[in-house]
C-alpha cells in the first residue's frame, strides 16, 4: 500500500507538471499581446516594447514558463497584466467558494442517489422501482444550468423563499450563506444525483446476482441483511469510479452554475478573466481546475485500493 | 430427520420439479444424481429457501419439526447455517472478495448468537478441521489469495461451523481439479452429518453415499441403496446413466443416452423419459408411479 501510494503520488506530480506545460503552451499560442492589450491601439511601439520588458513577455517562452511554474510552486500565480493585482489571492478566495459549491452538490447527489438507487434495485420488479428509474432518466436529460433556471423560477420568483442569486460569505451571516447556496447546490446535486442513481441501481443489481450474497443467505441472513453486509461495499467500487468522473464534471458544471446564480467562485473569475483578456489570470484558473481534476483522480485511485483488497 | 413429501417447484406456469418425495435419517448419506437440467439443484435450493426470484416451491418439506416450504424467510433463515448448511458448486465466486476468510467463517457463528471473539477463535479451529495448512494465516487472507480447492474447504468450514444436522452439497467438487476432488470428497465423507449430495458423477456418489435418488425431468425416477441401484438398475434412465459411465475398451464407442435433456417445460407428458427411451411403448404415455419400498422406480418396462 505504501509503495503504491508513493508510485501514485509520483504519477500525480508528473501529470501535474505535464499539465502545466500544456496549459502554458496553449495560452502562449493564443493571439494577443498583453502589452498591446494594456496600452490600447494608440500606443507607440517604444512604449509597448518597454511594457513587454516590464511584464517579462519579451523573453524566450521557456524562460517565461520556468518563471511562471517556479512561482506556482511557491503559490505565486503572478500579477495580472490588466488589473496589476496579484492573482494568487484572488484564486485562493474563489477556490474556497467553488469547493464548497461542488462538494455540497456532490454530497447532495450521493445522499439522493445511494438510497434511491439501492431501493430501485431491490424493487426492480415492481412499479416503484420503475418510477425511480424513469425519474432518474428525466433528471439525466436536464442540464444543470436549466435545472438552475427552473429552480430560480420556482423557489425565488414564484415562492419568493430563496434568493435568486448572490452570495453572502459565511463569516458575515451563516444563515444567509446557507440560503444563498441552497439553489446552486440543488441545481448541481439534483442532476448529478439523477445520473448517479442509475449507476447505483445497476451496481446493486449486479451485486444482487452474485454468489456470495447467496452464501450470506445460506449462513442465515435475510436478503436485505445479506445486501447490507456483503453487497453495498462491493457495489460501491464501480460507483466510486463514476463519483470521480462526476466530481470533475461538477467542477466544470460549477462554472456555468456560478454564472446563473452570481456566485463569486472560480468559474466566475475565469469568465471575467476571459472577458477582460486577462491571460495570466485565465492561465492560473485553468491550471487550478486541471490540478483539481488530477487530484480527484488520485483520490479515486487510492479509494479503490482501500476498498478492494484484490488491488493491493 | 429430513422429510420431503410432494415437493413441487414452479417458475410461473412451468413446473420444474414435480412431486418429489424422500426422507433422510440422522447421519444418513443420500446422493441425488441426474443430468444437468433434471431439477437436482432446485430441489436442494427449495429446502434451503434459496430459490431464485420468480421460482416458488410448494408441497411439504420438514427438518425435524420445522417446515421448510411455504414459510416466510424470517422463519427459515434461522435454520440456515445452523440446522442445515449448503456448499455450492462454484467456490471461486461463493466468498465475498472484500472480506477476510476468517471473518466470513466467524460470521455464520455470530449470526446465530456466538460472541465475536469466540467465533473468531473457533473459525481458525474450523479452518484447521477442513485441513487447510496454516489456518491462522488463511483466516487473515482474502479469498483471491486462495486456490479453488482451498476456497471450497473454507465453504465447508462455514457449513460445518454450527454443527448442523444436515449438510447439502451441490456438485461441490465439479469445479475442482481431479487431484483436489478426491481429497475434498474424503473430507466431506469424514465430517458430514446427514448428507444430501448432488452430483452427476456416479463414481463420486458410490464413494460417498449409502442411498441414491435418480432424478430426471424434475421427478425422482428411481431410488434405493447404492449397491442395488448401481448393480441392478430398474429404470431405463438409470440403466443408461450407468452404461454411459462405465469404462469401455479402447476404440469402442462410449454408450450414451440418445438425445438430450429437453429445456424446462418441454418434457413429454406421461413418463418424462419416453422420448429418449429405447423401450418406450404407448403405455408410457401414462405417467408411471414411483413404486417399491427400499428400491423404488417409476417405469412401465423396468430392466430386470
Amino acid at each position: 500500500m505504501t509503495l503504491y501510494l508513493v508510485k501514485r503520488l509520483a504519477v500525480l506530480l508528473a501529470s501535474t507538471a505535464v499539465a502545466a506545460v500544456v496549459v502554458f503552451a496553449f495560452m502562449a499560442l493564443l493571439p494577443g499581446d498583453p502589452a498591446e492589450i494594456a496600452l490600447g491601439v494608440n500606443a507607440t511601439p517604444e512604449a509597448v516594447a518597454e511594457l513587454r520588458r516590464q511584464f517579462g513577455t519579451d523573453r524566450a517562452p521557456v524562460a517565461q514558463f520556468l518563471d511562471w511554474a517556479g512561482g506556482l510552486l511557491q503559490g505565486d500565480f503572478g500579477t495580472s497584466y490588466v488589473t496589476s493585482a496579484p492573482i494568487g489571492p484572488q484564486i485562493g478566495d474563489r477556490l474556497g467558494v467553488t469547493a464548497v459549491l461542488v462538494l455540497g452538490g456532490m454530497i447532495l447527489a450521493v445522499v439522493i442517489a445511494v438510497p434511491l438507487g439501492t431501493f430501485a434495485a431491490v424493487h426492480h420488479r415492481n412499479a416503484l422501482g420503475a418510477v425511480i428509474s424513469a425519474a432518474s432518466q428525466l433528471g439525466i436529460a436536464i442540464p444543470a444550468f436549466l435545472a438552475g433556471i427552473l429552480l430560480v423560477f420556482v423557489f425565488a420568483v414564484q415562492a419568493q423563499a430563496l434568493p435568486s442569486g448572490g452570495y453572502v460569505p459565511i463569516s458575515e451571516n451563516p444563515a444567509e450563506w446557507l440560503r444563498s447556496l441552497l439553489l446552486p447546490w440543488l441545481s448541481l446535486g439534483l442532476v448529478q444525483g439523477a445520473v448517479l442513481t442509475r449507476y447505483v441501481r445497476s451496481a446493486v443489481l449486479d451485486v444482487m446476482r452474485e454468489d456470495y450474497l447467496r452464501t450470506a443467505r445460506a449462513k442465515g441472513r435475510g436478503s436485505t441483511g445479506a445486501l447490507w453486509r456483503h453487497g453495498l461495499r462491493n457495489a460501491s467500487i464501480p460507483v466510486v469510479t463514476v463519483l470521480g468522473l462526476q466530481l470533475a464534471t461538477l467542477l466544470i458544471g460549477a462554472v456555468v452554475v456560478e454564472r446563473v446564480f452570481v456566485v463569486p467562485g472560480l468559474g466566475d473569475l475565469l469568465l471575467n478573466g476571459v472577458a477582460q483578456r486577462d491571460l495570466l489570470l485565465v492561465q492560473g484558473v485553468v491550471m487550478v481546475l486541471v490540478a483539481a481534476v488530477l487530484l480527484i483522480n488520485f483520490v479515486v485511485d487510492v479509494a479503490y485500493h482501500l476498498l478492494d483488497p484484490r488491488l493491493r | 430427520m429430513l422429510k420431503v413429501d410432494g415437493l413441487t417447484v414452479r417458475a410461473d406456469s412451468v413446473e420444474l420439479v414435480h412431486d418429489v418425495s424422500f426422507a433422510i435419517g440422522p447421519g444418513e448419506r443420500v446422493g441425488l444424481i441426474g443430468e444437468s437440467g433434471s431439477g437436482k439443484s432446485l430441489t436442494a435450493l427449495s429446502l434451503m429457501g434459496l430459490l431464485p426470484e420468480g421460482v416458488a416451491a410448494s408441497g411439504m418439506a420438514r427438518l425435524g419439526d420445522r417446515d421448510l416450504v411455504g414459510v416466510p424467510e424470517s422463519r427459515i433463515k434461522e435454520l440456515r447455517g445452523r440446522k442445515m448448511s449448503m456448499v455450492f458448486q462454484e467456490p471461486m465466486t461463493a466468498l465475498n472478495p472484500l472480506m477476510r476468510v476468517g471473518a466470513q467463517v466467524a460470521e455464520v457463528m455470530t449470526l446465530h448468537g456466538k460472541p465475536r471473539h469466540e467465533a473468531r477463535a473457533r473459525a481458525v479451529e474450523l479452518l484447521e478441521r477442513v485441513r487447510l495448512p496454516e489456518p491462522a494465516q488463511i483466516a487473515r487472507a482474502y479469498p483471491h489469495q486462495l486456490s479453488g480447492g482451498q476456497r471450497q474447504r473454507v465453504m465447508l468450514a462455514i457449513a460445518l461451523a454450527n454443527e448442523p444436522g444436515l449438510l447439502i452439497c451441490d456438485e461441490p467438487t465439479t469445479a475442482l481439479d481431479v487431484t483436489v476432488q478426491k481429497q475434498m470428497l474424503e473430507l466431506i465423507a469424514e465430517v458430514a452429518p446427514a448428507l444430501l449430495f448432488i452430483t452427476h458423477d456416479l463414481a463420486v456418489v458410490a464413494s460417498v453415499c449409502e442411498r441414491v435418488l435418480v432424478m430426471y425431468g424434475g421427478r425422482v425416477v428411481e431410488s434405493g441403496p447404492i449397491r442395488e441401484v448401481f448393480t441392478r438398475p430398474r429404470h431405463r434412465y438409470t440403466e443408461g446413466l450407468l452404461a454411459a459411465s462405465k469404462l469401455t475398451p479402447r476404440g469402442t464407442r462410449l454408450p450414451a443416452i440418445s438425445g438430450s435433456v429437453p429445456p424446462a417445460g418441454r418434457f413429454p407428458g406421461g413418463c418424462v423419459f419416453r422420448n429418449r427411451c429405447p423401450q418406450a411403448t404407448p403405455a408410457c404415455e401414462t405417467a408411471p408411479e414411483l413404486t417399491g419400498d427400499a428400491h423404488a422406480f417409476a417405469c412401465w418396462h423396468p430392466a430386470d
